[in-house]
């Protein structure tokens, strides 16, 4: 909401400057977004009167003015304007002048004659578009005032951010107020002084309340005898000054009255009415209604309409029917002002999908204490602005008044909360400041009475709160939380979490973060088969587009499609990781975390030590590995897979007995067309909730050889189809205890070696904990081994 | 023999000096000292000697040995550094060259944030407890004081599943299933994912908060501020200013938000912090009663405070990326930097 510097001045005098005003506002909660001086751009424009005119003598279309601007010598300005004519006051750009439109007045000679500043239009001014001729100012202004002054364009606009609790700030008024609980100064509020006429309004009208819920007051008065036009300039300064579009007389008048109080206000026109009276009801089945904004709206019976003898006209609380408004023909004008209930216009305006300064106010919550005043502020306004005769009276139907809110509020209670040391005559002070009414009970026991305005208001915490914040916040001690610090269950995942993280980063890994949607088409882009349970996802019914409208089952696409964007981007070295939830929907809400990576491109920094290489299966079933060891388990098996995301070939999923814990392989090739790759892509995903259960954190020393130990190498040929790890649990099988370490360092498929088969090259390290173990006793031991590879697997030396 | 002996050490001196090679010093030692050497030759004559001359001559001799013995020596280092100034020479290497750099990544910056805050808070005894991304209107909203016709729950804010649950628009949530779980004192903070439906440069559909709750029988608003000064202090650093303004968040009352002295202007003023020379960094506030009513907690028995904080806002502080879009684009590029 915006409010004016000189507009708060007509209730409370203070003498805050404007940055020092908004800083106070802000620390009061009343957030000053912006400041913005509105008569930057007009120095150097001042008023004048145009008191002679005389031809000039070299153009025709050109006039020679004299024009006072009240000093002792009047200028001669040369003037073009069709309306210019003597006795006008008009703006006068004087020497030196900048323009908003960019121009800088200087002495000039036009056709041979001196001109000494610039009579000006409303354009020339960036008022408007109006440049048909010179803007006319009203004849009571003195000259040579500034011309901003004069129009109360030097005036100061506050763009304030007021928090949904405080529909109360939302007019000047109640900004007025927050600066009286600030400076202390007095409240001015506007004088109401009505002049009745003869005419009773109860003969004139009558107001229903059919649903006194949504409804719990209405009032209304009568006008007769109105003349819409235009608003005088200065009203229309006002309500443009902070950003409201200016209408005509009487509406114009309402929405400065709302601006002023807060309070919304509709004008109808009276013999529109259908038997010239109101009724406050549901909207009936089928009910339509075209408002203000020349819209057919349905309603449903859940609707508040104000309605006359027949139809709807009006949408209680959110705009006006377009049958029953103020038009330039309009004589009798019925003055609405009425408080409704916060809910139901809500829910109207969302259904509808309309929101009007007045639902804004009414959702949020209005005064049904000021209803009549600002009913009468109006009606006076639109008596002395618009013509016409207030009818005598006032309807006002109160159905539902509440009793004003009393509440406890205990000092030490307030002292307790905030942790201050404020004496109780402070809190006393404060909240009288802010309207409410304080009564004693003693020193420790006040009754506040909460005025109407304050709907926010209904707990002792809220009026502590009032307290604190007009005390200040930072006036509030700052102090360190006493008591017991809670003691912390060990919490196991982190513990995995951060372990695998730190692996990976030290592997050269980048941590990656995607979004938790992901599209649905990306289950077919990575092969998931019909069945696969990853495609039965959880649904936004409001995505922001299709590509983000499901909930992700597997980290996957996300990384894929990571590797795709680097790709477009000339990054080859793809190495990215992400831990995070996917949302499962089969029945019970679940929200599994997985660890996934992928590896494409190229390894390495692609420099003279440290070449390009293309990454390959061994190097993505590393990090498997890693990742494995770092959560301690060991007693995991490998086995090939199916699954499509796959190549057949070079895939496997890491089983614990028979539950998975994750799978790896290299992406299948249509994988890879499918998200664009032209290289190989490797893969792995691990369910975090297998990892964190079966790690094991749990470390015992194991004593450090202190007998030497042997390695003899071991060089065998075997069929293709023997998988390099027989061998090596053959020979773990054979050795027993013996046998420390079987690391295998070479695979060889090629010459020297038949076809269909291939060379495995084992170093075997032999160490005892209890003796030396003796040459002789290795080499049987590795004779028996050999044996073995042979009658097992066939495996012959290789010499 | 006296002559021959005072000849030999002439000559083998001299013949050292010429020597470049260990195999040449080696073998001229072999001429001298070796089995049939000069030097052992003249010695094994002595035995010829009378048993005047035997002590002198025997003196001299053991002389001769002993200092070409040490010639010999100094023969072998000298050359040995030489040698091996040579090789050292010959193994030098291009510098410029570049080196072997063991691979290593990096955590995403929005994680190295979100874990320096844990960090902070870990220290003055919150625990880290998390909760679900998907929540119901209750715990999403009811249960934190927000009744169903607040702004806050229009379709516009709040992404919402065709099931009827929520994305969690903030991690209060967890505040009311720890506070569900566990009596009093609570010290927890809550980091994690949550959503809102809003997508421009300055924000992301998901984005990180951290949602710290303290609930014991003495917590006062000053302790809020205490805390929140620590950790905006270690954050940010010692000369950073801060300030608290009055709030509403519909969970606490009274309600705060916290702002910090802008580090580019150093709160002058300038157009990163929109000429007011401070920066919104969180919101915060006393515990409304009604919240603790929701879990079954008596407010006359406890009182608390809870804050929250965007992971993203505070991270954007220090890097100041323009469009907040990017870090979830995972750009190799940008993810080097941090």
């Amino acid at each position: 909401m915006n409010v004016t510097l000189n507009w708060l001045k007509n209730y409370i005098d203070f003498e805050l400057a404007p940055n020092e005003l908004a800083d106070r506002l802000t620390m009061l909660g009343i957030e000053v977004e912006s400041i913005k001086q509105l008569s930057a751009e007009l120095e150097g424009v001042i008023v004048g009167s145009v008191t002679a005119i005389r031809p000039h003598p070299n153009a025709d279309k050109l006039v020679l003015c004299q024009v006072d601007v009240g000093g002792t010598e009047a200028l001669q300005i040369v003037c073009g304007a069709p309306n210019v004519r003597e006795g006008m006051l008009a703006p006068v750009a004087t020497i030196g002048a900048t323009l908003p439109i960019g121009l800088t007045i200087k002495r000039a000679k036009l056709r041979g004659e001196e001109s000494h500043g610039m009579l000006c239009s409303e354009k020339e001014l960036g008022l408007s578009e109006d440049a048909a001729g010179l803007m006319e100012l009203p004849a009571d202004i003195p000259l040579g005032t500034s011309f901003s002054a004069a129009l109360g364009l030097d005036d100061v606009v506050f763009e304030l951010e007021i928090t949904p609790n405080r529909p109360d700030c939302l007019s000047m008024i109640g900004v007025a107020r927050e600066i009286r609980a600030e400076t202390g100064n007095a409240l001015k509020l506007p004088q109401v002084d009505l002049n009745e006429a003869e005419a009773d309004i109860r003969e004139m009208t009558s107001v229903t309340i059919e649903a006194p819920d949504l409804c719990p007051r209405y009032a209304a008065r009568v006008i007769q005898g109105v003349k819409v036009g235009a608003s005088p300039e200065w009203l229309q300064q006002r309500l443009e000054s902070v950003g409201v579009g200016v209408i005509n007389n009487i509406v114009d008048i309402t929405n400065f009255v709302l601006m002023e109080y807060g309070q919304p206000l509709h004008a109808f026109d009276y013999h529109k009415l259908a038997e010239n009276r109101i009724v406050v009801r549901r909207a009936a089945a089928c009910e339509n209604i075209t408002t203000l904004d020349e819209i057919a709206r349905e309603l449903t019976p859940d609707m508040l309409v104000i309605a006359d003898a027949e139809k709807p006209v009006a949408l209680a609380g959110i705009m006006g029917g377009y049958d029953s408004e103020i038009t330039e023909t309009t004589a009798d004008v019925l003055l609405e002002s009425a408080y409704f209930n916060p809910s139901s216009v809500r829910a109207t305006a969302k259904a509808l999908g309309v929101s009007t300064e007045a639902s804004y106010r009414f959702e949020r919550g209005a005064d049904p204490g000021i209803v009549p005043a600002a009913l009468d502020r109006a009606a006076q306004l639109i008596a002395e602005l618009a013509g016409g005769t207030i009818c005598k009276g006032i309807v006002d139907v109160y159905p539902r008044q509440q009793p004003l809110r009393r509440i406890q509020l205990r000092p030490k209670r307030v002292n307790f909360i905030l942790g201050t040391a404020l004496e109780a005559t402070e809190m006393v002070q404060i909240l009288s400041h802010l309207d409410f009414d304080v009564k004693t009970n003693g020193a420790e026991d006040y009754e506040v009475i909460v005025p109407t305005f304050r709907s926010d208001i209904t707990r002792e915490i809220d009026l502590i709160e009032e307290i604190a914040r007009v005390h200040g916040y930072d006036n509030i001690p700052t102090t360190l939380p006493k008591g017991d610090i809670p003691v912390p269950d060990p919490n196991p995942r982190t513990e995995v979490r951060k372990r695998i993280k730190h692996f990976l980063i030290a592997a050269g890994m980048m941590e990656a973060i995607n979004y938790s949607f992901c599209d649905p088409s990306c289950f077919d882009k990575i092969r998931f088969t019909a069945d696969d349970p990853r495609r039965e996802t959880l649904k936004l019914k409001n995505p922001l587009s299709p590509e983000m409208s499901v909930l992700r089952t597997t980290l996957l696409p996300r990384l894929l499609e990571n590797a795709q964007y680097n790709r477009n981007h000339q990054i080859d070295t793809i190495a990215l990781f992400e831990t995070g939830s996917v949302f499962i929907s089969n029945g019970e809400q679940k929200e599994p975390e997985r660890v996934a990576g992928i590896l494409a491109g190229q390894i390495g920094e692609g420099v003279y030590s440290d070449p390009y290489r293309s990454p390959d299966f061994y190097d993505i079933k590393g990090l498997v590995e890693g990742i494995l060891e770092v959560c301690g388990i060991v007693d995991y098996t490998l086995q090939k897979t199916d699954t499509p995301t796959f190549h057949p070939g070079r895939n496997a999923e890491i089983l614990l007995g028979d539950r998975q814990i994750g799978t790896f392989g290299e992406a299948h090739p249509e994988v890879l067309e499918n998200y664009d790759l032209p290289y190989k892509a490797y893969l792995f995903e691990f369910d975090m909730e297998v990892l964190v259960d079966a790690a094991i954190f749990a470390k015992r020393f194991e004593p450090i050889p202190i007998y030497p130990t042997v390695e003899r190498d071991l060089a065998i040929v075997v069929d293709k189809e023997v998988l390099s790890d027989m061998p090596t649990q053959l020979i773990y099988a054979t050795g027993g205890e013996l046998v420390k370490s079987v690391r295998l360092f070479d695979v060889y498929e090629g010459e020297q070696v038949p076809e269909g088969k291939k060379s495995l090259a084992y170093a075997i390290t032999y160490h005892s904990a209890t003796e030396t173990l003796t040459d002789k006793a290795v080499n049987t031991l590795h004779d028996k081994v050999v044996k073995h590879l042979n009658q097992k697997l066939g495996a012959e030396l290789r010499m | 023999m006296k002559a021959e002996l005072q000849a030999i050490q002439a000559e083998a001196l001299e013949a050292i000096k010429s020597v470049d090679t260990p195999d040449a010093l080696e073998s001229l030692r072999i001429t001298y000292f070796g089995r049939k050497g000069k030097l052992t030759d003249v010695m094994k004559g002595m035995g010829k000697l009378s048993k005047e001359e035997r002590p002198e001559i025997g003196k001299l001799a053991n002389e001769v040995r002993a200092a070409l013995t040490q010639a010999f020596e100094e023969a072998t280092q000298t050359l040995h550094s030489q040698q091996q100034e040579q090789q050292l020479e010959a193994e030098s290497v291009d510098i410029t060259l570049p080196g072997r750099k063991p691979a290593y990544g990096k955590a995403h910056p929005v994680m190295q944030t979100l874990e320096r805050i844990e960090a902070i808070f870990g220290q003055m005894g919150f625990e880290v407890v998390t909760g679900p991304d998907v929540e119901t209107e209750y715990y999403n909203f009811d249960a934190l004081n927000t009744p169903a016709d607040h702004p806050a729950r229009d379709l516009h804010d709040t992404f919402y599943l065709t099931d009827g649950h929520l994305l969690r628009t903030h991690n209060s949530p967890v505040q009311i299933r720890a506070m569900e779980n566990q009596k009093p004192p609570v010290r927890i903070i809550v980091p994690g994912k949550c959503y809102r439906v809003d997508y421009d440069v300055s924000h992301t559909p998901m984005f990180h908060q951290v949602e710290g709750l303290l609930v014991d029988t003495r917590v006062t608003f000053s302790d809020l501020k205490g805390v929140l000064t620590v950790f905006a202090r270690q954050m940010f650093g010692d000369q950073t200013q801060m300030r608290f303004r009055p709030h509403f968040f519909p969970f606490t009352e009274p309600s705060a938000e916290m702002d910090i002295s802008c580090a580019v202007c150093q709160g002058k003023g300038c157009r990163s912090c929109g000429g007011s020379g401070w920066v919104e960094i969180l919101g915060a506030g006393a515990v409304d009663p009604s919240v603790f009513e929701a879990v079954n907690y008596d407010p006359n028995e406890v009182t608390g405070f809870a804050f929250g904080m965007g992971v993203e806002r505070i991270a954007n502080l220090q890097f100041r990326i323009p469009d907040i879009r990017t870090f979830y684009e995972n750009d190799l590029r940008f993810l080097r930097q941090f």
